[in-house]
């Protein structure tokens, strides 16, 4: 062996030229290399053959020489194929219309409801995304040390953002902002309306889209912005610049021009509010208090920096801003001020308080998402169970293809292909759904407004970009590579079962059908609690009565008289906070133990003017001065909690003032059924603290009486917002809610039977179809409807059976959980639910079952015996 | 004819694969190129072009003859096909036609300098 056959080529761009070299090439081009090695090695060296090796093997890498997955001049048959793919997948599409319309429409009621999903979260987690400027835009935050640990707080000192300008120098734009809900009065008018007061930054940092006038308004300080909304409600068609509106804030009014107007916001925007005002024109600015009180009022203030300008620059500035604070506030010194960039403020709602966001609202979230899963694994389901179904009538297609040379990924990628056609069709279907049929639907429900934007939203585009490609991978893959599985000779000999007694498919089906009862268990248990609960007595008698709001305490006494003067007034009472509402805790003290118990301050008539059912003891008695000063009623539960019994042998110390307890009350529901009643006491007090006056009207007269009782108030406090209401609509609100979650939930219940009703009407019809001559024998030997039934059925009812047990006893968990999440009223699980969900699908069933039992009642066995 | 487009080191290459008749490959054509005309030429500008005429149909090839050298990797053996031959020598009559029609260099005084 010649000497220097010892030394070789480097190995590394040896390997780099078999990696990319067209295999077709390299023989000749890797022995010319070798070759020119060894002469350059010869004459050179062997550093030297070693380098050239290496040019030679970069200057090959040319485009003739490059590996492809398919030689360059058949790119155009690539097209022709994809092509070939779709024409086929098309025809196979729209022979088989009706299961192809299955498929198709469970996917797009799932797409529906995944955007609707998507939506309401996103428009949660993305909010405030679209401003333009929103990552040079930065709150400021302060952390104290407190009791429970350190906390961060989303406000800081006002003057704070006076010093900004000299301190923090890379600073652009800055605004203090303020949320306030002022009385609005237009025409002698009033509403109560979310105002943001704010610097004239404000509108140099965000950026609205202006339907009238311009944001340079708001540097005016008598100038207002307001939404479109608002200035429809306000002007209607007139145009509104110009005009002139009052706001009362803190008791005085003043008058202001609208200098502009707003699109309305989107649910996308990080600031709720109807109108913008100048926050120098109304808040007392700082100047006028003294030093410590202008420290210690807080609001949020934002800063826009300079672009490109790195947030950890102003670190320095910041340290003197908190030096200044601490020197002026020593008792309560701020640890650290921070920036909190605004793109991060909703991942850190958690962290920081009084920030701008302070909930997530996790529940409806998580609501919402579970039943987009449920229905998205339903529709993947239905179609992965079709699609096999589908294919195993085109096996002798797969075999013929399998034995002209096509590889199993070039099979898979012919049916993937088909897969997104179906896909793409159920996307677009999904979004027409969701734009025109589930979102309004939704936002009627949860009073919001979200819409599709597929021209401003990117994130749209992403997300059904991420649909797509998901549902086809999920719901087509599985399939495919089943199919293209098979051994040809296996397919072409007509050996190969495939489908309708597979394992798989029944795994799905039992899945399906478990999640469809968990969903009707779900639904029913929802609205039979709603049933329930409306019924509920509230342990009082709501009827006949209305409350009214008093503004501030000198209005107290003239409303009373007048509306005492009121014919149809038969009695009346004052109160702290009304039932129905939320009422404050106070602590008390029994026994030496402490209590955080409700209490109801009330003049002394007031539980007889509420109608609260006596159970021991007597109610207050007006005309006693010592029921007045040292005298309680306590509810049911009070005693239950406590632990005691009517008579009490001790007193009851609240505020330092010992108290008898000279009544027990039934228990009755201040708030609604979504919370336990707690123990609570009434106390009479003395008039001027109430906010509110309860009317006990004549019978039958509360509701007409309304307008007559809103009148004399407006009379009496012309520039105060009427907040009058039935006690019977206490609960309204609640009630809203409640029943738009159970549309919510009636309605995934409902998808979901239909899904998994179409699902088995596909599998039950196809599976019919191929055993039909079976079925023809059958008959023709004289087997009668009962044997033929129970021979299609048996299968799925077995199913059935097993899923009902699989999904009686998840929904008995998960919707107990759920309801227990929602109420502390409601109706539990109980048979009519469990019976109502095994009902449905049972009748689901029967029905498609005993559809193609019909087909095969009216079938000819001669007529399809006879044809081959 | 509409003629033989043939590029200066097409025109080369043909020729020398031609010269080397049966020993055409490479490593052969690049050796052969450097010691007729001492033009050093990019081996695999050399394999670009021999691709590229046997796609226009003047050149075949075969695989064969090893050697150890090559890493017992066989050559692609080059040979001049008959279009081959035929376009080398219609470049060469329109060249030769061409250049006859050239005034002679002699010294003509006509212009009167």
């Amino acid at each position: 062996m010649d000497t220097k056959l010892k030394y070789h080529p480097p190995k590394w761009p040896d390997r780099f030229l078999e990696f990319y070299c067209n295999p077709s090439r390299l023989e000749q081009i890797q022995g010319d290399a070798y070759e020119l090695f060894h002469m350059n090695l010869e004459e050179r060296g062997l550093r030297y053959a070693r380098f050239r090796f290496l040019i030679h093997v970069l200057s090959f890498f040319r485009w003739g020489n490059i590996r492809r997955s398919k030689p360059s001049y058949q790119t155009y048959n690539h097209g022709a194929m994809f092509k070939n793919y779709m024409k086929i997948g098309w025809r196979n599409l729209s022979k088989q219309k009706g299961t192809t319309f299955i498929s198709v429409f469970g996917l797009a009621c799932a797409v529906g409801c995944c955007m609707v999903a998507y939506l309401f979260i996103a428009h949660i987690w993305f909010k405030g995304m679209h401003q333009p400027n929103k990552n040079e835009i930065f709150q400021l935050t302060y952390t104290v040390e407190e009791d429970e640990g350190k906390i961060t707080y989303g406000t800081v000192a006002e003057p704070i953002s006076e010093l900004i300008p000299e301190n923090l120098n890379q600073v652009k734009n800055q605004t203090r902002i303020l949320t306030n809900f002022s009385v609005l009065i237009h025409n002698n008018e009033s509403f109560l309306q979310r105002s943001l007061y704010v610097d004239s930054g404000f509108m140099e940092m965000f950026e609205y889209r202006m339907e009238y006038g311009f944001p340079g308004a708001l540097n005016e300080p008598d100038e207002v912005i307001l939404t479109h909304q608002l200035s429809e409600k306000l002007f209607g068609d007139t145009h509104p610049i110009g005009q002139e509106i009052s706001l009362v804030t803190d008791g005085t009014e003043k008058l202001y021009k609208v200098g502009g107007v707003m699109a309305d916001l989107n649910d996308m925007d990080m600031f709720n509010f109807d109108l913008l005002v100048n926050i120098e024109s109304s808040h007392n600015t700082s100047l006028d208090l003294p030093l410590k009180d202008a420290w210690s009022s807080e609001l949020w203030t934002f800063v826009q920096l300079e672009k490109g300008t790195n947030p950890m620059d102003l670190n320095p500035g910041l340290a003197m801003l908190k030096e200044r604070q601490n020197q002026i506030n020593p008792e309560k010194p701020y640890l650290d001020l921070e920036l909190v960039a605004y793109t991060d403020l909703i991942y850190k709602v958690d962290q920081i308080e009084r920030g701008v966001r302070t909930f997530l609202g996790l529940a409806p979230q998580i609501v919402l998402g579970a039943i987009a899963t449920f229905i998205m694994i339903l529709a993947v389901f239905n179609y992965i169970n079709i699609s096999i179904l589908m294919a195993s009538r085109r096996l002798k297609e797969i075999g013929v293809r399998k034995v002209i040379g096509s590889n199993k990924w070039q099979l898979i990628a012919q049916f993937l292909s088909e897969n997104l056609l179906v896909c793409l069709m159920a996307i677009v279907l999904g979004s027409l759904l969701a734009a025109f049929l589930f979102l309004p639907g939704f936002n009627d429900i949860a009073s919001k407004n979200l819409k599709i934007d597929l021209f401003n939203d990117k994130y749209i585009w992403m997300f059904l970009a991420g649909m797509l490609l998901f549902i086809t991978l999920v719901s087509g893959l599985y399939p495919a590579i089943y199919i293209t599985s098979f051994k040809p000779i296996h397919i072409l000999k007509g050996n190969q079962q495939l489908g309708s007694k597979s394992v798989f498919t029944s795994v799905l089906l039992t899945f399906q059908f478990t999640l469809a009862i968990i969903s009707i268990v779900a639904g029913v248990a929802f609205v039979q609690t709603n049933y329930i609960n409306s019924n509920r007595d509230w342990g009082y008698e709501s009827s006949d009565k209305i409350i009214v709001n008093v503004p501030s305490p000198e209005d107290y006494t003239p409303l009373k008289n007048k509306f005492a003067a009121l014919a149809s007034v038969n009695e009346i009472s004052g109160s702290q906070d009304y039932v129905g509402n939320w009422i404050r805790e106070e602590e008390l003290i029994y026994d030496e133990q402490k209590y955080e118990i409700g209490l109801l301050n009330a003049e002394a008539n007031y539980s007889e003017v509420l109608d609260l059912k006596l159970k021991q003891g007597r109610m207050f008695n007006p005309a006693l001065i010592s029921d007045t000063e040292e005298s309680i009623l306590v509810n049911q539960k009070f005693l239950d909690r406590l632990g005691l019994s009517f008579p009490l042998t001790k007193k009851i110390t609240l505020d330092s003032v010992g108290y008898n307890v000279v009544g027990v009350v039934e228990d009755f529901h201040t708030i609604y059924f979504q919370s336990l009643i707690d123990p609570l006491v009434i106390r009479a007090s003395p008039d001027s603290t109430f906010n509110y006056l309860t009317l006990k009207m004549s019978a039958g007269t509360a509701a007409s009486s309304m307008e007559e009782v809103k009148k004399i108030w407006h009379e009496t406090i012309p520039r105060g917002l009427f907040e009058g209401k039935l006690q019977t609509e206490v609960f309204d609100h609640e009630v809203k809610d409640v029943q738009g979650v159970s549309k919510l939930i009636l309605f995934a219940a409902i998808l979901a039977v239909v899904l998994a009703a179409l699902g088995l009407f596909g599998l039950v019809s196809l599976n019919m179809n191929s055993r039909i001559k079976d079925f023809c024998v059958r008959k023709v030997f004289g087997a009668d409807l009962g044997d033929l039934s129970m021979k299609l059925a048996k299968r799925y009812l077995i199913i059935w059976v097993i899923a009902s047990v699989l999904g009686g006893g998840l929904a008995i968990f998960l919707v107990s959980t759920f309801l227990n999440s929602f109420f502390a009223f409601h109706s539990g699980v109980g048979l009519i639910p469990l019976g109502l969900g095994f009902l449905v699908l049972f009748l689901v069933i029967v029905g498609t079952v005993s559809s193609q039992i019909m087909k095969i009642v009216k079938a000819n066995p001669a007529r399809i015996l006879k044809a081959e | 004819m509409k003629g033989y487009n043939l590029g200066e080191l097409e025109e080369l290459i043909l020729l020398t694969v031609g010269i080397l008749d049966q020993e055409a490959y490479g490593v052969a054509v690049l050796e052969e190129i450097k010691n007729q005309t001492g033009r050093k030429v990019n081996i695999s500008a050399i394999h670009t072009v021999l691709n590229r005429l046997e796609d226009k149909g003047y050149l075949k090839s075969h695989m064969g003859g090893a050697t150890e050298e090559r890493g017992g990797r066989r050559k692609r053996l080059f040979s001049i096909s008959a279009t081959g031959r035929a376009a080398i020598e219609e470049v060469k009559n329109v060249r030769n036609k061409l250049f006859d029609q050239l005034p002679p260099l002699a010294l003509d005084f006509s212009h009167g300098y």
